[in-house]
């Protein structure tokens, strides 16, 4: 290609979405709704119980109401959530792992197992009076006593009839010769380290808006999703429906983060009720359905030891986890198998022996929450270092600065496989590099400095490290077609929940065909117009979705070159010069070229339209290193974040600020998670945080200024260069602002448990010494 | 998170309101309906009919009297915390008062809807306790009546109005020389309720001894909670301020809460600092207070 095509990737060009989104001129699923009937449905109030009897006869009777279903009158009896992926062979024979087979019903019948269930499905003419029939279902109820503690479960009644107990996952691995590191170790740290359960609560909660069209036979989903196709394939497996009678379309979505990356019974009873009556159907989640039955995230315990030398070397590390999955997770592989592989973190560790297990409880169910076992590995990995470091007696940076892989390690291989089979092998240039960026950006001098701004409080400083295995596959899919007015239209399998697919795969498109960025059109996921394609999460999206976009627009201009040759007079290489071909002084553009395929064309019927599928041969590791600076105050125990910094070994940057904007938002959850979000359940079992006033979500207020440094490898995975970046900023948060608090406390290994106690913490501050109290 | 059906009335005078009132005793008022319409929207209130006092004007108004404020009902947080008569006369209101939630809260939440709503962790029921305000109340078969702050709030989300009382009116004496007020709130974010919250007013006699002293004390009990001379911190009168005592007092009244949070110890731990971070600001505010 030649011309004067200056390259949109690696430039910040402004967010096309934004424009819209802002003016609230935003299509999100409620907006789409229109006069569709509204959907409510019938959720469990009890965590744990038998149902005897469902009686919607009073509720059938409400003005308004349109019909009111049960998973017997549906034909959905025993029907379950299809599960979403098999484990790989090989990852599983390296790792022994298993999981259990799960039945959770799309709406239950016999049993129910947690709040937030649904159980049925009222149908009205508008919400309020699908509410008032919805209180008048009347289910009988035989209470059954609830599990909410994950080591209790593993050894108690099953709750599912067809599993002989409550572990749902195990994993193990162990390599190099733990025991007897941990027998000549010169110092051994044990820990107990804690996430609560908390999860991403996006902006938009979730919504399905289903249109039964009977003259094709065919239902319409509009859902607020991050993967369509799953969706689409998990209603034909409960359906048994034809590819062409089930379409998933993808509307604005106002934010994902692994809650909308899950196939929800909500979404199939929506296509199924919607072909059954005929009715156009939306169901749009409200915040306390949300804060109770959508899926949820975290919630591990994690057993540590890890062996040093005098030097504060890794000599060994072990971690026995428990992930408290809820009532159950179509994702409890991928949670599992992440914490497993991300437990060894970015350090020369030589031996290791990594032990999981997942249990079901009677909480609700719980899905990749961005990281999904990532941020719980590096937080127990993190924590064990800086308690190794305080034992030493070195400073926590110096503890990582010895076990941080460097250019003479990497690329770094590990004796197990990733998830998808293939060896592990670190792909990155120099970890170190991140952390001395990282203190460039935030040296710990900033925390005296800041000390004198915060005469009321203790000010600390805090590090942590993470490595994240972004962009899986199997592979992803673009489309790329000529319009006939030469534009090139371009939608992908990955769906886009806000992180800007509409600019960043143009700018990839418009760069592979010489264009500028409008002559390139964006079009949101659709199954129908793209039949095939997995979705976005595990930072993926940019790396191989762009990757499909860019394979496929190099793709379409092969076609057009063939295309142009026959065309053009002359013979002989017909060159692309800023957007047109040419050949022996002669050019057409793409517009002529589209024309040439229509009815009357040279090449009438042959579409210039390509579907291109990207499959990475493993994932590309994406490291860095958090800092962070708190005020703990000292009357109250509350945690302020003062500065936060984070620089990441990340590869080419397609949308610098976009790429950005990831990081302050990953941190930004991660504080949310570090210091105030959890749902609570009381003692019989009950949520108690299905309230935004009882979930507490991280303001404005709480997200201090973030500094971040962007280190540029390519990755040799793809061939844009791309690594993933949208869980970086999550990751490490939890360790490092744990870090700082103990720093600011003078406490090393005080945070133990997130989201952070301050009444744990004030009752540390008491302990103090009078000097240091004042 | 609909609401229940429910009827609809806006009457357009106090007295119009008192007669649908006196008629519909399953009527709830609606004020800036910041609490009341999101109970609603959870179903956790359910009125038959909502009264929507919105139109009468008549009670947004305010009246400086001699001794006192006479704040209309309707009056909104946001005018409490902004308007400058009320930031002179009585500045501890205005200071609790843009404590209350965000910005867009305070622009509807109404004076006599926060005191009828009666939520031990508001700011505004705590406000009057401290200022020893009086509310005024009416209802079309009894007229009018007045009874001081304390005797408003009975409990969780309970006051002692009849159904058929609306608040009409309260008055909050101003402030006097030889006064000082302090107010500290601990929240964990912002806009949030406060974990623990304290407010005291002071006075100093021309020997800058204690002569008067009254302590509110909010999410502290099933009620806001007042301390005065009468109760708790008769101790005090006479007295020089100084931080010994304001630290045995706040202990000692914080020792006496019974707070929502499950962690009673820290509750009141904070309960007592923030008593005595409020004593030791209004000691500063009176001229010659704090002792070099």
């Amino acid at each position: 290609m030649t011309g004067t095509h200056q390259p949109y990737a690696g430039t910040s060009v402004a967010r096309t979405e934004d424009a819209d989104l802002l003016a609230g001129e935003g299509r999100f699923v409620a907006d789409l709704a229109g006069d569709a009937r509204q959907v409510v449905f019938v959720r469990s109030t009890e965590p744990h119980a038998r149902v005897l009897d469902i009686d919607v006869a009073a509720a059938r009777a409400v003005p308004g109401v349109l019909g009111v279903h049960t998973a017997r009158d549906l034909g959905l009896d025993g029907r379950a959530l299809p599960s979403l992926t098999t484990p790989n062979p090989a990852f599983v024979e390296a790792t022994s792992f298993s999981m259990a087979e799960q039945r959770l019903p799309l709406l239950a019948t016999d049993r129910v197992h947690y709040v937030g269930q649904p159980v049925a499905v009222v149908v009205a003419i508008d919400r309020y009076a699908a509410e008032d029939a919805a209180e008048l279902v009347e289910i009988a109820y035989q209470p059954l006593d609830p599990l909410l503690d994950p080591e209790h479960a593993l050894t108690a009644e099953p709750l599912f009839d067809h599993l002989p107990d409550n572990e749902l996952a195990r994993i193990g691995y162990s390599f190099g010769d733990p025991a007897t590191a941990f027998a000549r170790a010169h110092r051994v740290v044990e820990g107990e380290y804690r996430m609560g359960r908390h999860g991403a609560v996006p902006l938009e909660a979730r919504g399905v808006l289903a249109r039964p069209d009977r003259r094709l036979d065919r239902v319409e989903v509009t859902t607020s999703t991050q993967i369509p196709h799953l969706v689409r394939d998990s209603i034909r497996s409960v359906t048994g429906w034809a590819e062409h009678e089930i379409r998933v379309r993808v509307p604005d979505v106002g934010g994902g983060f692994g809650t909308k990356a899950n196939v929800y019974a909500e979404e199939i009873v929506l296509a199924v009720l919607a072909r059954r009556t005929g009715l156009d159907l939306a169901w749009i989640e409200d915040r306390g359905e949300h804060l109770t039955a959508a899926a949820q995230g975290r919630d591990q315990l994690h057993r540590t030891r890890l062996a040093v030398d005098e030097r504060g070397h890794i000599l060994a590390w072990s971690d026995d986890f428990l992930v408290d999955a809820g009532a159950g997770s179509l994702w409890i592989a991928g949670i599992v198998a992440n914490t497993a592989v991300h437990a060894l973190g970015p350090y020369r560790v030589p031996s290791a022996t990594i032990r999981g297990r997942a249990a079901l409880t009677n909480k609700t169910i719980m899905a990749q929450y961005r990281g999904a076992g990532r941020p719980e590995a590096a937080f127990a990995l993190e924590r064990s270092l800086d308690a190794a470091a305080a034992e030493l007696g070195i400073e926590p940076r110096e503890i990582r600065e010895r076990n941080l892989l460097t250019d003479a390690d990497l690329p770094y291989p590990r004796p197990i496989p990733y998830r998808d089979g293939v060896p592990i092998s670190y792909d990155g240039a120099d970890y170190r590099a991140c952390l001395r960026a990282v203190n460039d950006l935030l040296p710990a001098t900033t925390a005296e400095e800041l000390t004198a701004e915060h005469p009321d409080a203790l000010v600390g400083y805090g590090l942590g490290c993470y490595l994240e295995a972004t962009a899986r596959g199997p592979y992803e899919t673009a489309r790329l077609r000529v319009l006939d007015d030469g534009r090139i239209e371009v939608l992908t399998g990955a769906a886009s929940a806000g992180q800007g697919h509409a600019t960043v795969f143009v700018q990839v498109a418009a760069d592979a065909l010489g264009l500028a960025m409008d002559r390139v059109r964006y079009l949101p996921s659709d199954t129908g117009e793209l039949p095939d394609g997995i979705g976005t999460f595990a930072s993926r999206s940019a790396v191989v979705a762009g990757s499909a976009v860019h394979e496929g627009a190099l793709r379409l201009l092969e076609r057009g070159r063939a295309r142009a040759a026959a065309t053009l007079p002359g013979d002989g290489p017909v060159d692309y010069v800023d957007g047109g071909f040419v050949r022996a002084g002669h050019r057409i553009g793409w517009a002529a070229l589209a024309r040439s395929t229509r009815v009357g064309g040279d090449a009438e019927a042959t579409a210039l339209d390509v579907t291109c599928v990207f499959r990475p041969e493993t994932v590309t590791w994406t490291m860095g290193a958090h800092a962070a600076i708190v005020a703990v105050d000292r009357r109250t125990g509350f945690v302020s974040v003062l500065r936060y910094a984070v620089a990441h070994e990340g590869g080419r940057e397609l949308n610098p600020r976009i790429v950005r904007g990831q990081i302050l938002g990953g941190v930004a959850q991660g504080i949310g998670g570090t210091l105030l979000e959890r749902f609570g359940y009381d003692d019989s079992g009950q949520p108690v945080s299905s309230t935004l006033a009882a979930y507490h979500l991280p303001l404005t207020t709480d997200v201090p200024p973030i500094d971040v440094a962007h280190l540029h490898v390519d990755s040799p995975g793809n061939p844009i260069g791309a690594r993933g970046a949208g869980e970086s900023g999550t990751i490490a948060a939890y360790p490092a602002i744990s870090a700082a608090i103990d720093d600011a406390l003078g406490r090393p290994g005080l945070v133990t448990t997130t989201p952070v106690d301050t009444a744990a913490l004030w009752r540390a501050l008491r302990d103090e010494p009078a000097e240091v109290a004042r | 998170m609909k609401p229940a059906e429910f009827g609809y009335l806006r009457p357009g005078s106090v007295t119009e309101a008192l007669e649908s009132l006196a008629d519909q005793p399953e009527a709830k008022p609606l004020a800036g309906g910041q609490s009341l319409l999101t109970l609603m929207n959870l179903r956790l209130a359910r009125p038959q009919t909502l009264l929507d006092l919105g139109g009468l004007a008549e009670l947004e108004r305010t009246f400086d009297d001699t001794d006192a404020l006479v704040l209309g009902a309707l009056t909104r947080h946001r005018t409490l915390e902004t308007d400058p008569l009320i930031a002179e006369r009585a500045p501890l209101l205005a200071a609790m008062a843009g404590q209350i939630g965000h910005v867009g809260v305070r622009n509807r939440g109404t004076l006599g809807g926060s005191l009828a709503h009666a939520d031990p962790a508001a700011e505004l029921p705590m406000a009057m306790l401290t200022l020893g305000a009086t509310v005024h109340v009416e209802s079309a078969a009894r007229g009018k009546r007045s009874l001081p702050a304390e005797d408003l709030f009975l409990s969780f989300f309970t006051t002692s109005l009849e159904y058929d009382e609306l608040i009409t009116w309260v008055s909050v004496p101003t402030i006097k020389p030889r006064q000082g007020w302090g107010f500290r709130e601990y929240a964990r974010q912002h806009g949030d309720y406060g974990l623990v919250g304290a407010a005291c007013l002071l006075t100093l006699d021309n020997a800058g001894r204690i002569a008067g002293l009254r302590v509110g004390l909010l999410n502290a009990a099933d009620r806001p909670l007042l301390h005065d001379e009468r109760d708790g911190t008769a101790d005090a009168l006479g007295e020089p301020p100084s931080r010994r005592l304001w630290e045995r007092l706040a202990r000692s009244l914080a020792d006496r809460t019974e707070p929502s949070h499950p962690d009673v110890e820290y509750a009141r731990g904070l309960c007592a600092d923030a008593l005595v971070e409020a004593l030791d600001a209004a000691t500063a505010r009176i001229p010659g207070g704090t002792r070099p």
